[in-house]
């Protein structure tokens, strides 16, 4: 006897009713790794953390974090993906205080390498992009970007990332964000519920 | 203006974004990863949008409005290429449709961005950059999954296979295929099938698949003109079911 459901599709696949008692339990972590999806909502705003993807590799996080995060009226004109476990973040602070502040290194100043600053200036907030520093590691970075990037605003948690780790939209296809306007079915904002509900119900009182 | 002619050409590209679009959208809550199923629903949702605008512009050329259209009639008044009602089986079959059709999609689309008739040309400019990235989303599959394992290859090279014949119903020649081109409609299906074989090759050379050989095939020839295979007609009871009910159901 094939499975039965409320959506055809389901019933369509033709499962055995009796297939789904033995199914074999998965292994334990058998999911992808997890990207960083970064957004530019607006030319001369700063790429700002939008949230993380499953994939195989870069170029599919590209592809998904696209649907993902650029979707239903946000608007975004740029989009770029790191690997999680290339980002490196400070510890967190509270209360005001500076996290620069905190950090009780010396920049070595042998420039190496090209890193990308990311600042958490509200707790709850997105890491927005602060800009670039030159430096030798990671801690490096850190130290190098508190004598470019701290200013009077505190900044409770910094991500630190390899330039060379980002994956960006390239230039030529910029227009993949161009999209039709008329969606409407698209955004939940669309569906006027509470009217018609309200109709429904002045329509059973009347026939009551 | 050869109205005639633009209504067929017109109808058949709605049509293929409107079938296929609702059969993407079957994946919806299946996809093989949650990110994918987000993905390819998004693009399904592209394809009925596009379809809505193309029947938006045979109503201003006289035909019903696009409900109508869309959900009244039945499988021998559609002029989809039955490539694109096939039904999805697993995930191979799928992505492989999607890499073949929407190849041929892009270019399409871009040819038609020279068309002589302006809205159509407008149209095919507004949704380059959705199409691109349909294209740009096959590609990455293809090549990831064409030279991944053993198991992934072979999936896909089967589907190719049954596909193939299919895809190039894609190209089936209209009956005023002459009135488009000298309408300057649109630079005709032989080009576009010319240009498409070329494009999928470049991409399958990155893998281990295969591309049958054109020349040995019978392309499957029917769907442009109301011949469809047994799938069509459930998929539309369906996708109508809503509109039949209620014909002034909205939101």
């Amino acid at each position: 006897m094939a499975l039965q459901s409320l959506d055809p599709r389901v019933s369509r696949l033709g499962i055995a009713e009796d297939s789904l008692s033995h199914l074999v339990p998965k292994g334990d972590l058998d999911q992808f790794e997890t990207y960083e999806a970064f957004v530019q909502v607006k030319e001369n705003k700063p790429f700002e953390h939008a949230g993380p993807v499953h994939a195989p590799n870069e170029e599919m996080a590209f592809l998904f974090a696209k649907e993902q995060y650029s979707r239903r009226g946000m608007f975004c004109i740029a989009l770029c993906v790191i690997k999680t476990e290339n980002i490196r973040a400070s510890h967190f602070t509270d209360n005001g205080q500076d996290v620069y502040d905190t950090l009780d290194a010396t920049a070595s100043g042998e420039e190496t390498e090209s890193f990308e600053i990311f600042h958490l200036m509200k707790r709850g907030k997105q890491h927005k992009y602060a800009g670039n520093v030159m430096a030798r590691d990671y801690d490096d970075a850190l130290v190098a970007a508190k004598s470019l990037y701290q200013s009077a605003k505190p900044v409770f948690n910094i991500w630190v990332v390899k330039s060379e780790d980002i994956l960006a939209t390239d230039e030529d296809d910029q227009d993949i964000w161009d999209t039709l306007k008329e969606k409407q079915y698209r955004e939940a904002i669309a569906y006027k519920a509470q009217d018609k509900i309200k109709a429904f119900k002045e329509e059973q009182a009347a026939q009551a | 203006m050869n109205t005639e002619a633009l209504k067929d050409l017109l109808y058949k590209i709605a049509d293929d974004q409107l079938i296929l679009g609702h059969r993407n959208s079957e994946w919806t809550g299946f996809g093989p990863l949650l990110e994918e199923d987000i993905a390819f629903s998004s693009m399904a949702q592209d394809k009925v949008g596009q379809s809505w605008q193309l029947y938006q512009m045979l109503t201003e050329l006289g035909e019903s409005d696009p409900d109508t259209v869309a959900f009244m009639r039945n499988a021998d008044q559609f002029h989809n290429c039955q490539f694109v009602e096939l039904p999805n089986g697993e995930y191979d079959f799928s992505l492989i449709r999607h890499f073949l059709f929407d190849t041929a999609e892009l270019i399409r689309f871009t040819m038609l961005a020279d068309s002589s008739y302006e809205p159509l040309a407008q149209l095919a400019k507004k949704i380059k950059g959705e199409i691109k990235y349909h294209k740009m989303h096959a590609d990455i599959w293809i090549k990831q999954l064409g030279a991944a394992t053993e198991e992934s290859i072979e999936r896909l090279q089967k589907s190719l296979d049954m596909a193939f014949p299919y895809a190039l119903g894609i190209f089936e020649p209209s009956r005023m295929e002459s009135e488009i081109i000298s309408e300057g409609f649109f630079s005709g299906e032989e080009k576009l099938k010319t240009e498409w074989l070329s494009k999928i090759s470049e991409i399958l050379d990155q893998t281990s698949l295969t591309l049958p050989d054109a020349s040995l095939q019978t392309p499957v020839y029917g769907g442009r003109y109301g011949t469809h295979t047994e799938h069509l007609q459930p998929l539309l009871d369906e996708m109508s079911e809503v509109f039949k009910m209620d014909p002034t159901a909205d939101w």
